[in-house]
């Protein structure tokens, strides 16, 4: 029964895709993408998440961006531009909004991290599965990339009007998101509980 | 007539884990490898799914009524709601901007909208509309929904940067919360939503398949 998988998207009963680097597997019936290894997936996938933590971690320590008019200067940091909403019944979105773009992508990262690193040193340990589910679950709910469209929307809102500048975690997080995304990229379900039974195997 | 079509894993009395994928057979009731409860379709999709949507419009509808956020400039309070907001942008001269924001807070939500709703309505009344146009617009709902959050995230900024007192200082408004609430909803929505349903009334002679796994090179 191992040897069969069936699609998420449309239940088509199929064979156990075993990929080699560089391919991957779609549904012959739906198109659904059941499966993709990227050349080197493991190791990128541990550089890239390592340096997304560190960057995202280095980004709420720095000036995010500030807003300069007629010689009143106010500078902001990224921890502030998830909760100054944080008052009256506004409390709940400035929760949302940090764990969206703060809380939840550090999760993620973190995570892979720990499973990949405790896949390699330790083998199988009780709590990989617990790991994955959380990952897979918390992904849809991460936006970093969606935030730092609105933070180029704001900028161009506001050029306009006032003097703007950018802080030293601009450029952090900007280079987050492209780790991000490039993480996103690698990340493979299927994959990813494939390497755990691989790790309980042996 | 079968209740489910010939090639699926749910025909055989297979349950595929909707945590990890593990096929299973379904009297197992949890997925031995993660723990997570079996079925073989998610239970009670589309009433869930619907009452998850009409929660949601109820949230949009005051999002697009009420302002989204204020601007105090001077002792005067100017406040604007997500299509003021846009108009005005795009009398400012930021015309792609307008854009991007005119597309993230009006099309994408109300656009999800549309797609689920007709989605649980032709699996509700089992028309004959093509599976795989259905799965892509599926597909687009599930990809879409999270790009709604800009507006949201702008507010955010803005209430943070601009405090500078009685010169000028930004509130955020109720919409910013109700529009938020609203996109987390559907977004619950479209993963309560089981799409495999889409081809559960499918014949498998309307189907030309060739072989069972696509392997091909990815790019
Ligand atoms: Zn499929
Ligand atoms: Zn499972």
């Amino acid at each position: 029964m191992s040897t069969k998988i069936a699609c998420q998207h449309c239940d088509y009963l199929m064979s156990f895709p075993v990929l080699n680097p560089g391919q991957c597997a779609l549904c012959s019936r739906c198109g659904h993408k059941i499966s993709r290894l990227k050349v080197n997936a493991i190791n990128n996938l541990m550089s890239y998440s390592l340096t997304g933590v560190i960057l995202l971690i280095l980004s709420l320590l720095f000036p995010f961006m500030s807003f300069t008019l007629s010689g009143n200067m106010m500078e902001i940091t990224l921890w502030q531009a998830a909760t100054e909403l944080y008052s009256g019944p506004y409390k709940l979105l400035a929760l949302g909004v940090f764990a969206f773009i703060v809380l939840f992508p550090a999760v993620i990262l973190g995570f892979i991290l720990l499973f990949l690193v405790s896949l390699n040193l330790f083998g199988h340990t009780f709590y990989n599965s617990t790991l994955l589910r959380l990952i897979f679950t918390l992904l849809p709910w991460s936006m970093a990339e969606v935030f730092f469209v609105a933070v180029l929307v704001s900028l161009i809102k506001l050029v306009t009007i006032a003097q703007i500048g950018i802080g030293l975690s601009f450029g952090a997080y900007l280079l987050f998101c492209l780790c991000y995304v490039k993480v996103l990229t690698l990340v493979d379900k299927h994959q990813f509980w494939y390497w755990m039974d691989l790790a309980k195997k042996s | 007539m079968t209740q489910y079509s010939s090639d699926s894993a749910a025909e055989q009395g297979l349950a595929s884990c909707q945590s990890c994928g593990k096929l299973s057979t379904v009297s197992n009731k949890f997925c031995r490898r993660c723990r997570a409860p079996l079925h073989l379709r998610k239970p009670y999709n589309i009433q869930k799914t619907l009452a998850l949507l009409i929660t949601a419009l109820m949230f949009y509808i005051p999002a697009n009524l009420y302002p989204i956020m204020a601007t105090e400039q001077l002792g005067m309070i100017e406040s604007a709601n997500i299509v003021e907001g846009v108009i005005a942008l795009w009398e400012m001269g930021s015309q792609p901007i307008a854009m991007v924001v005119f597309i993230a807070s009006v099309i994408v939500p109300v656009t999800k909208f549309i797609i689920l709703f007709w989605l649980c309505y032709s699996v509700r009344f089992n028309t004959h509309i093509d599976a795989a146009e259905r799965a892509v617009l599926y597909r687009i709902t599930e990809f879409i929904g999270r790009w709604s959050m800009v507006d949201v995230f702008v507010v955010a900024i803005l209430v943070a940067l601009i405090q500078l007192g009685s010169l000028l200082n930004v509130r955020p408004g109720i919409a910013a919360l109700t529009f938020a609430i609203s996109v987390v909803l559907t977004m619950i929505a479209a993963m309560t939503f089981d799409p495999r349903l889409l081809w559960d009334k499918l014949e498998s002679s309307d189907q030309q398949v060739t072989n069972k796994l696509n392997i091909t090179k990815d790019n």
